[in-house]
């Protein structure tokens, strides 16, 4: 037994080499594994969430992103909703979109961004709307994140 | 305890010279292999900067086998793996957005690369939401959150918490502060503040949990001061900076300097203390000969993260915070500490185990080194050339 | 989650004050075994979640009596955060001390009953309500927690949220009394509470401030 021990620690401690070169060597396919067998993500409370809809309007393009309301379990009470402004060429000053984050066909709030002072607006439509939570520059664009409230 | 009050030196265990060559060569083998990763160096700057950290890394792990002394060699070669860090760690960061602040368009866009330090947090958020609470790349970039976390299973299968020791680009700023003056001017540290990581790694865990964002990262990170930290806009930012800055300050400088000890790995860092649990399944440990011992108490003073005690000694090891780091052995004037493979004789030899433990230790600090001492190298050269680094 | 967590980070000093109440009542019953342990435990746990609950319905009529409007509400539940938050501090590093909740008298008087055979099943009940009805100040920060919100549904589930928190660190004393190294876990929760209080300043700060800005 003690002898079936010592080989067995002296066989963990001899692998300790190997394991290091691994580790380096096959560092880009074992993190691609890793990656792919955890299936994990990037939190949406930092990326703002899945694409939920991309319109283009010419001048500008504007990217609705999926509501966030992810808790460790299950949803919390409050969350956002991320709208993105990408600017093409000439775009407008001040642009306007309405979002149905609900995807009920019913439009949610109409959010309004000064795209040259990055401000923005919102006008609620069905009472989740909680308030602007923040304007981030983006590159040559903006994101607008607006705090909403989820109804029980 | 028993105070020693001669001065002895702990015996030398020199091999012969064609000996320790012989015994180094595997890793002057290895180095050059990962070092090189297979493919040829060109143009003279990168090749000087090969030659030097090769040469470099090679003799000191050669004066190691050579003299019997780890601790003696590990620590200029740790610290100046950490300097080396820091150099190109912060010239790329210039290079690539030209700051060192993390800008809100970096945080969207998940462009920050990702430290192990992070790792306690997002476990408990990973497994219940299958997200990472950490604005990084997932795979494909430099340090990408899977390839972080494929270094760090590495690390601690191999070393345990001997990764706080042998291969954190942090501790070894604090290493090199902990040995600027001789003798410690802070002598005595309350034991209760060993607990300390643990109660800031549950809280940390907890309350990151709880808000979906890295709380030690966002607020108690004292390496921010050096690396990279988020633009400072708002007064909450800049309070942030202000708490990284003072604790950079106090945990990392001041207090290792006046305790000759390091500080924040052993009295705050709660990824070491998350570490000291890989301890268990490393095949690595530091015993301690009942026979030979003779109870001076020199271990218990010196060793840098508190890992010895009275009643550590009398057990025959090290508490499970211990890195690995080797002081304790060098400075045992009756050679009664040695590294042990887990599962042999306890009062068994050891030289060979020594042996397997140094190569994988030395191996990794070397091949996480080694990168960064050539990029570092680089850019002084070109910084002697050209009068700026980036 | 908050309550879970605020329990979790807390349960460590709660189990360490709570011990000599509950090991008197498993030695008292000893001779039954593991199941038997289980039950008293159980009964035990069952009393603390009693008395928590009193305790969300206490803080759910404070809430609504004190915290109509809402600048005011913002400032009292700021001010009673960071006070709060000062005396679970200082009861983090002093506990042990000196008295510092009820478990101390009461782990006395289980001793004392402990000695007589036939004990009521029902002792390690009132036990269990007799350190659930304690006013420790991670408790009281649970109370000032749950007010906050003004819900008496919402005060009930976050009681026994912090419930299952602290009672996590429970699980164990069925089975090999406490955990050996209790030293340890004691000063891992004081010095944890300390940190969980200096959190709560901060965040109570926050409120006052946001509180006054909006009087």
């Amino acid at each position: 037994m003690n002898r079936l021990r010592s080989v067995m620690g002296y066989t963990w401690a001899g692998l300790a080499v190997l394991i290091i070169l691994v580790t380096f060597i096959g560092n880009g396919y074992l993190s691609r594994r890793l990656a792919a067998a955890t299936g994990v993500t990037v939190s949406p409370w930092i990326t703002g969430g899945e694409v939920a809809k991309t319109s283009d309007y010419g001048t500008y393009r504007t990217v609705v992103h999926r509501p966030v309301f992810d808790g460790l379990v299950g949803e919390r009470s409050e969350g956002f909703v991320q709208v993105d402004y990408e600017p093409g060429s000439g775009p407008p000053a001040v642009v306007e979109e309405r979002v149905d984050f609900k995807r009920d066909k019913g439009i949610d709030f109409l959010v309004r961004l000064d795209t040259r002072a990055g401000t923005a607006t919102v006008k609620d439509l069905a009472g989740t709307v909680v308030a602007i939570d923040h304007v981030y520059r983006v590159g040559k664009g903006w994101a607008v994140r607006i705090a909403l409230r989820r109804r029980m | 305890m028993k105070r020693d009050t001669t001065n002895d030196t702990p015996a030398p265990k020199r091999r012969s010279f064609p000996k320790a060559f012989l015994l180094s060569l595997p890793m002057m083998l290895l180095t050059f292999a990962m070092l090189t990763g297979g493919k040829p160096i060109s143009g003279p700057s990168q090749i000087v900067a090969f030659l030097l950290t090769y040469c470099f890394l090679n003799l000191f792990f050669f004066l190691m086998i050579y003299t019997g002394k780890t601790d003696r060699w590990r620590a200029p070669v740790f610290s100046a793996y950490s300097v080396a860090f820091v150099i190109s760690f912060v010239t790329h960061l210039l290079e690539a957005r030209g700051s060192m602040a993390l800008s809100e368009a970096n945080i969207l866009r998940a462009q920050a690369p990702f430290c192990h330090m992070v790792i306690p947090m997002t476990l408990i958020p990973g497994a219940l939401t299958k997200t990472i609470i950490f604005p990084g790349t997932i795979v494909g970039s430099f340090a990408s959150i899977s390839s972080m976390f494929i270094l760090w299973i590495g690390a601690s299968l191999s070393l345990g918490r001997g990764f706080c020791g042998w291969t954190c680009f942090f501790g070894g700023l604090e290493d090199g502060f902990s040995r600027l003056i001789k003798r410690p001017i802070i002598k005595r540290i309350n034991p209760v503040f060993t607990y300390l990581p643990w109660a800031l790694l549950l809280f940390i865990v907890l309350t990151s949990a709880a808000a979906l964002s890295p709380v030690y990262c966002t607020w108690l990170c004292p390496f921010k001061a050096v690396t990279e930290y988020v633009q400072v806009i708002s007064v909450k930012t800049l309070v942030q900076m202000v708490i990284f800055v003072t604790l950079f300050a106090g945990l990392v400088v001041t207090l290792p300097i006046l305790t000759k000890k390091r500080i924040q790995c052993g009295l705050f860092c709660p990824f070491g203390a998350f570490q000291s649990l890989t301890n268990k399944v490393t095949g690595f440990a530091i015993r301690i000969d009942p026979d030979k011992c003779v109870k001076c108490g020199r271990c218990v003073r010196s060793c840098p993260t508190f890992s010895l005690d009275d009643e550590s000694v009398a057990s025959g090891g090290s508490r499970i915070s211990c890195m690995k780091c080797g002081r304790c052995v060098d400075l045992c004037p009756k050679g009664a500490i040695h590294y042990h493979v887990k599962g042999t004789e306890p009062r068994s030899s050891g030289t060979l185990q020594r042996l397997l433990f140094l190569y994988p230790a030395f191996l990794f600090l070397a091949t996480m080194g080694g990168g960064f001492f050539k990029d570092a190298i680089v850019r002084i050269i070109k910084l002697a050339a050209t009068g700026h680094m980036i | 989650m908050e309550a879970f967590l605020l329990g979790l980070s807390n349960g460590g000093v709660c189990l360490a004050y709570c011990a000599p109440v509950l090991v008197p009542c498993l030695l008292a019953g000893s001779g039954g075994g593991i199941p038997k342990a289980v039950g008293i435990t159980a009964g035990f746990l069952g009393g603390r979640l009693l008395g928590y609950l009193v305790f969300a319905v206490a803080a759910w009529i404070i809430g609504r009596a004190l915290l109509g409007n809402a600048g005011a509400r913002e400032s009292i539940i700021g001010l009673a955060y960071m006070m709060l938050s000062v005396m679970l501090v200082v009861y983090a590093f002093t506990a042990g001390r000196s008295h510092s909740c009820a478990a101390t008298g009461m782990g006395a008087l289980m001793l004392k009953l402990s000695e007589h055979q036939g004990l009521s099943p029902l002792l390690p009940v009132a036990a269990g309500v007799a350190t659930g009805l304690n006013f420790c100040p991670p408790f009281l920060l649970a109370m000032a927690a749950s007010a906050e919100k003004g819900s008496l549904s919402y005060s009930i589930f976050f009681f026994f949220m912090f419930f299952l928190g602290t009672s996590l660190f429970f699980v164990p004393a069925p089975f090999f009394g406490l955990l050996r190294s209790h030293a340890a876990v004691r000063t891992v929760g004081r010095l944890c509470a300390g940190l969980v209080g200096a959190y709560y300043f901060f965040s109570g700060l926050i409120m006052l401030t946001g509180g006054i800005k909006s009087l």
